[in-house]
Protein backbone atom coordinates (compact mmCIF):
# COMPACT_ATOMS: atom_id res chain seq x y z
CA UNK A 1 0.00 0.00 0.00
CA UNK A 2 1.04 3.51 -0.60
CA UNK A 3 -0.61 6.68 0.78
CA UNK A 4 -0.21 10.19 0.78
CA UNK A 5 -1.54 12.59 2.94
CA UNK A 6 -2.17 16.59 1.81
CA UNK A 7 1.84 16.39 1.28
CA UNK A 8 3.21 19.83 1.19
CA UNK A 9 6.88 20.19 -0.42
CA UNK A 10 8.31 23.88 -1.26
CA UNK A 11 11.76 24.58 -2.50
CA UNK A 12 12.48 28.28 -1.82
CA UNK A 13 9.22 30.25 -2.99
CA UNK A 14 8.16 27.61 -4.94
CA UNK A 15 5.31 25.22 -3.95
CA UNK A 16 5.90 22.05 -5.61
CA UNK A 17 3.77 20.21 -3.68
CA UNK A 18 0.41 21.67 -2.78
CA UNK A 19 -1.80 19.16 -0.75
CA UNK A 20 -1.13 15.77 -2.52
CA UNK A 21 -3.01 13.25 -1.07
CA UNK A 22 -3.90 9.82 -2.66
CA UNK A 23 -3.72 6.16 -2.17
CA UNK A 24 -2.39 2.87 -4.07
CA UNK A 25 -4.07 -0.39 -2.51
CA UNK A 26 -2.06 -3.49 -2.66
CA UNK A 27 -1.72 -5.41 -5.66
CA UNK A 28 -2.60 -2.12 -7.83
CA UNK A 29 -0.11 -0.44 -10.24
CA UNK A 30 -0.63 3.40 -10.25
CA UNK A 31 0.38 5.83 -12.52
CA UNK A 32 1.74 9.02 -11.74
CA UNK A 33 1.06 11.43 -14.58
CA UNK A 34 1.69 15.17 -15.12
CA UNK A 35 3.22 17.60 -17.08
CA UNK A 36 6.90 18.85 -16.46
CA UNK A 37 7.05 21.06 -12.70
CA UNK A 38 4.10 19.30 -11.98
CA UNK A 39 5.29 17.53 -8.39
CA UNK A 40 5.90 14.06 -9.68
CA UNK A 41 9.31 13.76 -8.83
CA UNK A 42 9.09 15.41 -5.50
CA UNK A 43 6.14 13.22 -4.71
CA UNK A 44 8.18 10.09 -5.33
CA UNK A 45 11.75 11.17 -3.69
CA UNK A 46 8.98 11.79 -0.70
CA UNK A 47 7.68 8.02 -0.81
CA UNK A 48 11.20 6.79 -1.17
CA UNK A 49 12.27 8.67 1.91
CA UNK A 50 14.59 10.55 -0.02
CA UNK A 51 13.47 13.90 0.88
CA UNK A 52 10.98 14.39 3.75
CA UNK A 53 7.30 16.52 2.86
CA UNK A 54 7.01 20.42 4.67
CA UNK A 55 3.85 18.97 5.67
CA UNK A 56 1.14 15.80 5.45
CA UNK A 57 2.29 12.43 5.75
CA UNK A 58 3.19 9.35 3.89
CA UNK A 59 3.11 5.80 4.03
CA UNK A 60 4.39 3.08 2.27
CA UNK A 61 3.67 -1.13 2.62
CA UNK A 62 1.85 0.51 6.32
CA UNK A 63 5.15 2.41 7.47
CA UNK A 64 4.70 6.08 8.21
CA UNK A 65 8.28 7.70 6.06
CA UNK A 66 8.78 9.85 8.72
CA UNK A 67 8.46 7.92 12.08
CA UNK A 68 10.06 4.78 10.58
CA UNK A 69 12.21 5.71 8.04
CA UNK A 70 14.63 3.00 7.57
CA UNK A 71 11.95 -0.14 7.62
CA UNK A 72 9.54 2.05 5.26
CA UNK A 73 12.75 2.33 2.77
CA UNK A 74 13.78 -1.49 3.18
CA UNK A 75 9.89 -2.15 1.91
CA UNK A 76 10.49 -0.11 -1.14
CA UNK A 77 12.00 -0.82 -4.71
CA UNK A 78 13.13 2.26 -6.45
CA UNK A 79 14.39 3.02 -10.03
CA UNK A 80 15.34 6.14 -10.21
CA UNK A 81 14.63 8.33 -13.99
CA UNK A 82 18.08 8.26 -14.76
CA UNK A 83 18.62 4.46 -13.85
CA UNK A 84 22.14 5.74 -11.78
CA UNK A 85 24.75 2.81 -11.71
CA UNK A 86 28.35 2.46 -10.73
CA UNK A 87 29.87 2.10 -13.71
CA UNK A 88 33.18 0.46 -12.76
CA UNK A 89 31.55 -2.10 -10.71
CA UNK A 90 29.97 -5.52 -12.97
CA UNK A 91 26.42 -6.06 -12.53
CA UNK A 92 26.37 -8.95 -10.01
CA UNK A 93 28.98 -7.19 -8.09
CA UNK A 94 26.40 -4.21 -7.77
CA UNK A 95 23.24 -6.24 -7.12
CA UNK A 96 25.20 -7.86 -4.09
CA UNK A 97 26.29 -4.46 -3.30
CA UNK A 98 22.69 -3.21 -3.01
CA UNK A 99 21.56 -6.15 -1.51
CA UNK A 100 24.15 -5.64 1.23
CA UNK A 101 22.79 -1.70 2.02
CA UNK A 102 19.16 -3.61 2.29
CA UNK A 103 20.06 -6.06 5.43
CA UNK A 104 20.53 -8.97 3.64
CA UNK A 105 22.63 -11.75 4.77
CA UNK A 106 25.55 -13.75 2.72
CA UNK A 107 23.30 -16.48 1.63
CA UNK A 108 20.28 -13.92 0.89
CA UNK A 109 22.02 -11.61 -0.88
CA UNK A 110 23.33 -14.20 -3.38
CA UNK A 111 19.49 -15.73 -3.35
CA UNK A 112 18.34 -12.04 -3.96
CA UNK A 113 21.10 -11.13 -6.79
CA UNK A 114 20.09 -14.10 -8.42
CA UNK A 115 16.28 -13.85 -8.47
CA UNK A 116 16.83 -10.49 -9.79
CA UNK A 117 19.37 -11.05 -12.38
CA UNK A 118 16.93 -14.30 -13.67
CA UNK A 119 13.73 -11.84 -13.91
CA UNK A 120 15.24 -9.14 -15.73
CA UNK A 121 17.13 -11.79 -18.09
CA UNK A 122 20.70 -10.52 -16.63
CA UNK A 123 22.40 -13.95 -16.25
CA UNK A 124 24.30 -13.39 -19.73
CA UNK A 125 26.23 -9.93 -18.42
CA UNK A 126 26.60 -10.95 -14.96
CA UNK A 127 29.95 -10.60 -15.01
CA UNK A 128 30.63 -7.42 -17.57
CA UNK A 129 31.26 -4.12 -16.00
CA UNK A 130 27.75 -1.73 -16.18
CA UNK A 131 29.90 0.61 -18.05
CA UNK A 132 30.14 -1.45 -20.81
CA UNK A 133 26.17 -1.97 -20.94
CA UNK A 134 23.85 -1.04 -23.50
CA UNK A 135 20.81 1.74 -22.27
CA UNK A 136 18.89 -1.36 -22.26
CA UNK A 137 20.79 -3.28 -19.93
CA UNK A 138 21.77 -0.42 -17.77
CA UNK A 139 17.50 0.12 -17.45
CA UNK A 140 17.57 -3.74 -16.77
CA UNK A 141 20.72 -3.87 -13.89
CA UNK A 142 18.74 -0.33 -12.25
CA UNK A 143 15.44 -2.35 -12.19
CA UNK A 144 16.99 -5.44 -10.64
CA UNK A 145 18.94 -3.40 -8.03
CA UNK A 146 14.97 -1.90 -7.60
CA UNK A 147 14.14 -5.69 -7.05
CA UNK A 148 16.59 -7.57 -5.12
CA UNK A 149 15.61 -7.68 -1.70
CA UNK A 150 12.15 -8.57 -3.50
CA UNK A 151 10.04 -5.57 -1.71
CA UNK A 152 6.12 -5.11 -1.50
CA UNK A 153 6.09 -1.96 -3.47
CA UNK A 154 7.74 -0.87 -6.38
CA UNK A 155 8.26 2.64 -7.42
CA UNK A 156 9.33 3.27 -10.78
CA UNK A 157 10.44 6.69 -12.37
CA UNK A 158 10.46 7.17 -16.28
CA UNK A 159 10.83 2.46 -16.41
CA UNK A 160 11.16 3.13 -19.99
CA UNK A 161 13.80 5.91 -20.58
CA UNK A 162 15.77 5.60 -23.73
CA UNK A 163 14.38 2.48 -24.75
CA UNK A 164 13.55 1.04 -27.77
CA UNK A 165 10.79 -0.36 -29.09
CA UNK A 166 11.01 -3.77 -28.46
CA UNK A 167 12.62 -3.72 -24.95
CA UNK A 168 9.61 -0.97 -23.70
CA UNK A 169 7.30 -4.48 -24.60
CA UNK A 170 10.12 -6.52 -22.72
CA UNK A 171 9.69 -4.06 -19.63
CA UNK A 172 6.14 -3.55 -19.86
CA UNK A 173 5.78 -7.44 -19.57
CA UNK A 174 7.91 -7.67 -17.02
CA UNK A 175 6.26 -4.88 -15.19
CA UNK A 176 2.83 -6.71 -15.46
CA UNK A 177 4.38 -9.75 -14.26
CA UNK A 178 5.86 -7.80 -11.16
CA UNK A 179 2.43 -6.29 -10.20
CA UNK A 180 0.85 -9.38 -9.98
CA UNK A 181 2.07 -9.25 -6.44
CA UNK A 182 3.19 -6.01 -5.72
CA UNK A 183 1.94 -2.63 -5.35
CA UNK A 184 3.30 -0.35 -7.43
CA UNK A 185 3.56 3.39 -8.51
CA UNK A 186 5.09 4.53 -12.12
CA UNK A 187 5.83 7.77 -12.87
CA UNK A 188 5.92 8.10 -16.62
CA UNK A 189 5.66 10.63 -19.45
CA UNK A 190 4.45 8.06 -22.03
CA UNK A 191 0.92 7.75 -21.33
CA UNK A 192 0.29 4.80 -23.58
CA UNK A 193 2.94 3.25 -21.10
CA UNK A 194 0.78 4.29 -18.38
CA UNK A 195 -2.86 2.87 -20.06
CA UNK A 196 -1.64 -0.36 -20.29
CA UNK A 197 -0.08 -1.36 -17.69
CA UNK A 198 -1.16 0.79 -15.10
CA UNK A 199 -5.11 0.27 -13.28
CA UNK A 200 -5.07 3.41 -11.58
CA UNK A 201 -4.21 6.89 -12.39
CA UNK A 202 -3.13 9.85 -10.15
CA UNK A 203 -2.75 13.06 -11.88
CA UNK A 204 -0.74 16.04 -10.97
CA UNK A 205 -0.62 19.31 -12.17
CA UNK A 206 0.68 22.48 -10.57
CA UNK A 207 1.01 20.15 -7.38
CA UNK A 208 -2.55 19.36 -6.97
CA UNK A 209 -4.19 16.09 -7.48
CA UNK A 210 -6.08 16.51 -11.00
CA UNK A 211 -7.36 13.50 -11.61
CA UNK A 212 -7.61 10.07 -9.56
CA UNK A 213 -8.70 6.66 -10.81
CA UNK A 214 -9.11 3.54 -12.53
CA UNK A 215 -7.76 4.96 -16.40
CA UNK A 216 -11.37 3.90 -17.94
CA UNK A 217 -13.27 5.61 -15.94
CA UNK A 218 -11.55 8.54 -16.02
CA UNK A 219 -11.52 8.36 -19.89
CA UNK A 220 -15.43 7.70 -19.84
CA UNK A 221 -16.14 11.31 -17.63
CA UNK A 222 -13.47 12.57 -20.15
CA UNK A 223 -15.52 11.35 -22.75
CA UNK A 224 -18.50 13.40 -20.95
CA UNK A 225 -17.16 16.42 -19.93
CA UNK A 226 -15.41 16.79 -23.26
CA UNK A 227 -18.09 15.82 -25.80
CA UNK A 228 -16.69 12.64 -27.46
CA UNK A 229 -17.92 12.34 -31.22
CA UNK A 230 -20.34 9.60 -31.92
CA UNK A 231 -20.13 7.64 -35.23
CA UNK A 232 -22.93 6.24 -36.92
CA UNK A 233 -23.91 3.82 -39.82
CA UNK A 234 -27.48 3.79 -41.20
CA UNK A 235 -29.06 2.87 -44.50
CA UNK A 236 -31.77 5.22 -44.27
CA UNK A 237 -33.43 3.78 -47.41
CA UNK A 238 -34.32 0.42 -49.17
CA UNK A 239 -31.66 -2.27 -49.35
CA UNK A 240 -29.36 -2.20 -52.56
CA UNK A 241 -30.75 1.49 -53.14
CA UNK A 242 -27.86 4.56 -52.82
CA UNK A 243 -29.36 6.36 -50.14
CA UNK A 244 -31.55 9.12 -51.02
CA UNK A 245 -30.07 12.44 -50.95
CA UNK A 246 -33.75 13.93 -49.21
CA UNK A 247 -33.67 10.57 -47.13
CA UNK A 248 -30.37 11.56 -45.66
CA UNK A 249 -30.81 15.26 -45.14
CA UNK A 250 -33.88 14.53 -42.95
CA UNK A 251 -31.64 12.09 -41.07
CA UNK A 252 -29.18 15.08 -40.35
CA UNK A 253 -31.87 17.21 -39.46
CA UNK A 254 -33.59 14.90 -36.88
CA UNK A 255 -29.79 14.26 -35.23
CA UNK A 256 -29.55 18.12 -35.08
CA UNK A 257 -32.62 18.25 -33.42
CA UNK A 258 -31.53 15.58 -30.71
CA UNK A 259 -30.67 17.00 -27.78
CA UNK A 260 -26.26 17.60 -26.85
CA UNK A 261 -25.58 17.64 -30.38
CA UNK A 262 -23.70 20.48 -31.47
CA UNK A 263 -22.68 19.81 -34.87
CA UNK A 264 -23.53 17.06 -37.92
CA UNK A 265 -20.88 15.79 -40.37
CA UNK A 266 -22.62 12.66 -43.09
CA UNK A 267 -20.29 11.35 -45.40
CA UNK A 268 -22.58 9.79 -47.99
CA UNK A 269 -21.09 7.54 -50.82
CA UNK A 270 -22.78 7.97 -53.95
CA UNK A 271 -22.76 3.86 -54.50
CA UNK A 272 -24.11 2.67 -51.47
CA UNK A 273 -26.92 2.17 -49.38
CA UNK A 274 -25.22 3.12 -46.02
CA UNK A 275 -24.74 6.42 -44.78
CA UNK A 276 -21.50 7.02 -41.96
CA UNK A 277 -22.43 10.21 -39.70
CA UNK A 278 -20.60 11.50 -37.19
CA UNK A 279 -22.05 13.68 -34.63
CA UNK A 280 -20.26 15.87 -32.43
CA UNK A 281 -21.54 16.77 -28.96
CA UNK A 282 -21.16 19.69 -26.20
CA UNK A 283 -19.31 19.37 -23.26
CA UNK A 284 -20.68 18.02 -20.24
CA UNK A 285 -24.20 16.40 -22.21
CA UNK A 286 -22.95 12.69 -21.02
CA UNK A 287 -23.92 9.88 -22.70
CA UNK A 288 -26.37 10.29 -24.92
CA UNK A 289 -26.61 7.12 -27.37
CA UNK A 290 -29.68 5.79 -26.72
CA UNK A 291 -31.55 9.39 -27.59
CA UNK A 292 -29.28 9.47 -31.20
CA UNK A 293 -30.45 6.07 -31.90
CA UNK A 294 -33.56 7.27 -31.73
CA UNK A 295 -33.17 10.11 -33.66
CA UNK A 296 -32.16 7.81 -36.67
CA UNK A 297 -34.42 5.21 -35.55
CA UNK A 298 -36.76 4.97 -38.96
CA UNK A 299 -33.58 4.02 -40.50
CA UNK A 300 -31.95 1.09 -40.28
CA UNK A 301 -29.18 1.11 -37.88
CA UNK A 302 -25.55 -0.51 -38.44
CA UNK A 303 -23.04 0.75 -35.91
CA UNK A 304 -23.33 3.90 -32.81
CA UNK A 305 -20.24 4.20 -31.56
CA UNK A 306 -18.62 6.69 -29.55
CA UNK A 307 -14.86 8.12 -30.38
CA UNK A 308 -12.29 7.02 -27.31
CA UNK A 309 -10.90 9.69 -25.37
CA UNK A 310 -7.39 8.95 -25.26
CA UNK A 311 -5.21 9.59 -22.00
CA UNK A 312 -3.69 11.91 -23.81
CA UNK A 313 -6.91 13.98 -24.12
CA UNK A 314 -7.20 14.02 -20.78
CA UNK A 315 -3.73 14.65 -19.82
CA UNK A 316 -3.92 17.95 -21.89
CA UNK A 317 -7.20 18.95 -20.55
CA UNK A 318 -6.25 18.76 -17.41
CA UNK A 319 -2.64 20.38 -17.87
CA UNK A 320 -4.60 23.11 -19.95
CA UNK A 321 -7.67 24.09 -17.08
CA UNK A 322 -4.55 23.89 -13.87
CA UNK A 323 -6.29 25.06 -11.39
CA UNK A 324 -9.79 24.07 -11.58
CA UNK A 325 -11.70 20.93 -9.57
CA UNK A 326 -10.24 17.81 -9.81
CA UNK A 327 -11.88 14.66 -10.96
CA UNK A 328 -11.94 11.59 -9.74
CA UNK A 329 -13.55 8.20 -11.01
CA UNK A 330 -14.00 4.36 -10.50
CA UNK A 331 -11.61 4.99 -7.63
CA UNK A 332 -10.51 1.66 -5.82
CA UNK B 1 26.53 -1.71 10.22
CA UNK B 2 25.99 -4.70 6.92
CA UNK B 3 25.50 -1.18 4.85
CA UNK B 4 27.92 0.37 6.42
CA UNK B 5 31.43 -2.34 5.65
CA UNK B 6 28.96 -2.72 2.39
CA UNK B 7 30.22 0.84 1.02
CA UNK B 8 33.37 0.58 2.55
CA UNK B 9 34.47 -2.35 0.90
CA UNK B 10 32.81 -0.84 -2.46
CA UNK B 11 34.71 2.23 -2.45
CA UNK B 12 37.93 0.57 -1.52
CA UNK B 13 37.05 -1.84 -4.80
CA UNK B 14 36.16 1.04 -6.78
CA UNK B 15 39.43 3.31 -6.48
CA UNK B 16 41.32 -0.13 -7.83
CA UNK B 17 38.71 -0.92 -10.75
CA UNK B 18 39.15 2.88 -11.98
CA UNK B 19 42.92 4.23 -12.45
CA UNK B 20 42.76 7.02 -9.10
CA UNK B 21 43.70 4.14 -6.70
CA UNK B 22 47.05 3.12 -9.33
CA UNK B 23 47.83 6.27 -10.36
CA UNK B 24 47.61 7.98 -7.15
CA UNK B 25 49.69 4.53 -5.17
CA UNK B 26 52.49 4.62 -8.14
CA UNK B 27 53.21 8.21 -7.66
CA UNK B 28 52.72 8.43 -3.72
CA UNK B 29 55.10 5.19 -4.34
CA UNK B 30 57.61 6.87 -6.49
CA UNK B 31 57.64 10.16 -4.57
CA UNK B 32 58.58 8.62 -1.26
CA UNK B 33 61.43 6.48 -2.98
CA UNK B 34 62.84 9.19 -4.19
CA UNK B 35 62.86 10.96 -1.28
CA UNK B 36 63.97 7.49 0.76
CA UNK B 37 66.72 7.04 -1.79
CA UNK B 38 68.08 10.68 -1.90
CA UNK B 39 68.08 11.14 1.70
CA UNK B 40 67.62 7.36 3.85
CA UNK B 41 69.94 5.58 1.66
CA UNK B 42 73.14 7.75 2.70
CA UNK B 43 76.13 5.91 3.57
CA UNK B 44 77.60 6.72 6.37
CA UNK B 45 74.44 8.48 7.78
CA UNK B 46 72.53 7.23 10.36
CA UNK B 47 69.70 4.25 9.65
CA UNK B 48 66.39 6.82 10.60
CA UNK B 49 63.42 7.41 8.71
CA UNK B 50 62.88 10.75 9.98
CA UNK B 51 63.11 13.07 6.98
CA UNK B 52 61.21 10.25 5.05
CA UNK B 53 58.29 10.36 7.12
CA UNK B 54 58.05 14.39 7.33
CA UNK B 55 57.86 14.67 3.45
CA UNK B 56 55.58 11.28 3.58
CA UNK B 57 52.99 13.25 5.68
CA UNK B 58 53.55 16.46 3.49
CA UNK B 59 52.65 14.19 0.43
CA UNK B 60 49.62 13.02 1.58
CA UNK B 61 47.95 16.69 1.78
CA UNK B 62 48.40 16.49 -2.19
CA UNK B 63 47.22 12.82 -1.91
CA UNK B 64 44.22 12.72 0.57
CA UNK B 65 42.46 15.14 -1.67
CA UNK B 66 43.11 13.13 -4.68
CA UNK B 67 41.33 10.27 -2.60
CA UNK B 68 38.48 11.40 -1.38
CA UNK B 69 37.57 14.21 -4.05
CA UNK B 70 35.22 11.30 -5.51
CA UNK B 71 33.28 10.33 -2.58
CA UNK B 72 30.13 12.04 -2.72
CA UNK B 73 30.91 14.74 -5.25
CA UNK B 74 30.87 11.88 -8.14
CA UNK B 75 27.55 10.05 -6.10
CA UNK B 76 25.95 13.57 -6.38
CA UNK B 77 26.78 13.76 -10.33
CA UNK B 78 25.77 10.82 -11.12
CA UNK B 79 23.07 10.60 -8.62
CA UNK B 80 23.83 7.49 -7.55
CA UNK B 81 23.64 9.29 -3.91
CA UNK B 82 20.01 9.19 -4.30
CA UNK B 83 19.47 5.27 -4.31
CA UNK B 84 22.16 5.22 -1.77
CA UNK B 85 19.83 7.97 0.35
CA UNK B 86 16.70 6.03 -0.45
CA UNK B 87 18.44 2.70 1.37
CA UNK B 88 17.51 2.14 4.48
CA UNK B 89 21.36 2.93 5.67
CA UNK B 90 21.64 6.06 7.83
CA UNK B 91 23.53 9.27 6.76
CA UNK B 92 26.36 8.46 9.50
CA UNK B 93 26.69 4.84 8.04
CA UNK B 94 26.91 6.53 4.81
CA UNK B 95 29.98 8.87 5.38
CA UNK B 96 31.22 6.62 7.72
CA UNK B 97 31.61 3.85 5.13
CA UNK B 98 32.86 6.15 2.52
CA UNK B 99 35.69 7.63 4.97
CA UNK B 100 36.73 4.27 6.27
CA UNK B 101 36.70 3.06 2.30
CA UNK B 102 39.73 5.89 1.82
CA UNK B 103 40.67 5.27 4.90
CA UNK B 104 41.19 1.42 3.32
CA UNK B 105 43.03 3.20 0.19
CA UNK B 106 45.24 5.42 2.28
CA UNK B 107 46.63 1.90 4.00
CA UNK B 108 46.80 0.16 1.04
CA UNK B 109 48.46 3.27 -0.29
CA UNK B 110 51.31 3.08 2.51
CA UNK B 111 52.19 -0.73 2.11
CA UNK B 112 54.51 -0.35 -0.98
CA UNK B 113 56.40 1.97 1.08
CA UNK B 114 56.99 -1.20 3.64
CA UNK B 115 59.95 -2.43 0.82
CA UNK B 116 61.68 0.81 2.05
CA UNK B 117 61.48 -0.12 5.24
CA UNK B 118 62.88 -3.73 4.38
CA UNK B 119 65.85 -2.28 2.17
CA UNK B 120 66.67 -0.26 5.49
CA UNK B 121 66.80 -2.95 7.82
CA UNK B 122 69.01 -5.11 4.99
CA UNK B 123 71.26 -2.67 4.48
CA UNK B 124 71.94 -0.88 7.73
CA UNK B 125 74.42 -2.05 10.54
CA UNK B 126 73.34 -2.01 12.79
CA UNK B 127 69.44 -2.35 12.32
CA UNK B 128 67.53 0.83 12.31
CA UNK B 129 65.26 1.07 15.68
CA UNK B 130 61.89 -0.14 14.45
CA UNK B 131 59.87 2.07 17.33
CA UNK B 132 60.37 5.48 15.68
CA UNK B 133 59.48 3.34 11.76
CA UNK B 134 56.38 2.36 13.74
CA UNK B 135 55.50 5.81 15.33
CA UNK B 136 56.17 7.24 11.89
CA UNK B 137 53.35 5.03 10.22
CA UNK B 138 50.80 5.80 13.10
CA UNK B 139 51.74 9.40 12.16
CA UNK B 140 51.17 9.18 8.88
CA UNK B 141 48.01 7.04 9.43
CA UNK B 142 46.43 9.87 11.51
CA UNK B 143 47.65 12.70 9.08
CA UNK B 144 46.11 11.15 6.44
CA UNK B 145 42.68 10.48 8.20
CA UNK B 146 42.52 13.72 9.16
CA UNK B 147 43.24 15.06 5.62
CA UNK B 148 41.21 12.37 4.06
CA UNK B 149 37.95 14.08 6.52
CA UNK B 150 38.89 17.56 5.69
CA UNK B 151 38.33 15.95 1.79
CA UNK B 152 35.26 14.33 2.62
CA UNK B 153 33.79 17.74 3.68
CA UNK B 154 34.76 19.19 0.52
CA UNK B 155 33.27 16.43 -1.74
CA UNK B 156 30.02 16.21 0.11
CA UNK B 157 29.46 20.45 -0.13
CA UNK B 158 30.12 19.71 -4.10
CA UNK B 159 29.25 18.00 -7.05
CA UNK B 160 32.25 18.68 -8.99
CA UNK B 161 34.92 16.66 -8.45
CA UNK B 162 37.57 19.32 -9.33
CA UNK B 163 36.24 21.38 -7.02
CA UNK B 164 36.11 19.26 -3.72
CA UNK B 165 39.94 18.21 -4.43
CA UNK B 166 41.06 22.43 -5.23
CA UNK B 167 38.85 23.11 -1.93
CA UNK B 168 40.78 20.33 -0.13
CA UNK B 169 43.85 20.89 -1.24
CA UNK B 170 43.83 24.82 -0.94
CA UNK B 171 42.37 24.49 2.62
CA UNK B 172 45.13 22.19 3.88
CA UNK B 173 48.11 23.78 2.59
CA UNK B 174 46.56 27.24 3.21
CA UNK B 175 46.52 25.64 7.05
CA UNK B 176 49.59 24.07 7.08
CA UNK B 177 51.12 27.42 5.81
CA UNK B 178 49.31 29.55 8.23
CA UNK B 179 50.53 27.19 11.43
CA UNK B 180 53.64 27.25 10.54
CA UNK B 181 54.46 31.02 9.98
CA UNK B 182 52.04 31.52 12.33
CA UNK B 183 53.95 29.74 15.07
CA UNK B 184 57.13 31.45 14.24
CA UNK B 185 55.97 34.82 13.27
CA UNK B 186 53.08 35.91 14.93
CA UNK B 187 52.95 37.69 18.84
CA UNK B 188 51.63 35.62 21.64
CA UNK B 189 48.58 34.61 21.92
CA UNK B 190 48.24 33.83 18.02
CA UNK B 191 51.58 32.13 17.88
CA UNK B 192 50.36 29.84 21.02
CA UNK B 193 46.74 29.58 18.93
CA UNK B 194 49.15 28.79 15.30
CA UNK B 195 51.34 26.07 17.61
CA UNK B 196 48.42 24.53 19.10
CA UNK B 197 46.53 23.81 15.83
CA UNK B 198 50.10 22.94 13.71
CA UNK B 199 49.68 19.75 12.18
CA UNK B 200 53.12 20.13 11.24
CA UNK B 201 54.91 20.02 14.34
CA UNK B 202 52.75 16.90 15.66
CA UNK B 203 54.00 15.32 12.47
CA UNK B 204 57.65 16.26 12.95
CA UNK B 205 57.23 14.29 17.05
CA UNK B 206 55.59 11.14 15.06
CA UNK B 207 58.80 10.94 12.33
CA UNK B 208 61.00 11.48 15.51
CA UNK B 209 59.45 8.20 17.45
CA UNK B 210 57.23 10.18 19.70
CA UNK B 211 54.16 8.71 20.27
CA UNK B 212 52.16 11.69 22.33
CA UNK B 213 48.69 10.36 23.85
CA UNK B 214 47.55 14.56 23.06
CA UNK B 215 48.59 14.57 19.32
CA UNK B 216 47.07 11.23 18.73
CA UNK B 217 44.19 12.35 20.77
CA UNK B 218 44.21 15.64 18.37
CA UNK B 219 44.20 13.93 15.00
CA UNK B 220 41.24 11.25 16.14
CA UNK B 221 39.33 14.32 17.35
CA UNK B 222 39.54 16.29 14.49
CA UNK B 223 38.88 13.62 12.02
CA UNK B 224 35.99 12.98 14.28
CA UNK B 225 34.26 16.14 14.12
CA UNK B 226 35.16 16.48 10.42
CA UNK B 227 33.03 13.95 9.69
CA UNK B 228 30.18 14.93 12.08
CA UNK B 229 30.69 18.39 9.90
CA UNK B 230 29.93 16.02 6.97
CA UNK B 231 27.24 13.96 8.36
CA UNK B 232 25.31 17.23 9.00
CA UNK B 233 25.81 18.09 5.23
CA UNK B 234 24.43 14.65 4.52
CA UNK B 235 21.25 15.23 6.50
CA UNK B 236 21.08 19.21 5.38
CA UNK B 237 20.97 17.43 1.60
CA UNK B 238 17.53 15.65 2.66
CA UNK B 239 15.94 18.96 3.20
CA UNK B 240 17.33 21.38 0.04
Amino acid sequence: MIQASEIRKSYGRFAALRGVSFRVETGQVAGLLGPNGAGKSTTIRILTGFRPPDAGWARVADLDIARRPRAARRAVGYLPESAPLYDEMTVRDFLLFRSRLYGLGFRSRRAGADAAMARTSLHAVARKRIGTLSKGFRQRVALASALVHDPPVLILDEPTNGLDPAQVRELRALIRELAQERTMLISSHVLDEIERVCDRVVMLVGGRVRADGAPDALLRDAADRLGAPYHIEARPGAAGVPAPAAMVAALRERLMRTPGVSEVETALATDTEWVRITALTKPGVGDIRPHLAQAVAPALIREITRASIGLEDLFHELASRGESKPQTGGAA
Amino acid sequence: MNGLIGIAIRELRAYYRLPIGWVVTALYTFLTGVVFTLRTLEPGAPATMQFFFAIAASLLAVVAPALSMRLFAEESRSGTLETLMTSPVGDASIVLGKFLGAAGCLVTLLIPTGAFVALLFRLSSPAPDPGPIIAGYLGLLLVGSLYLAVGLVASALTSSQTLAFLGAFLFLVGHLLLTEEGAARLPSPYADWAAATSITARTRDFAAGVIDVAHVGFFVAWTGCLLVVACVIQQARRWR
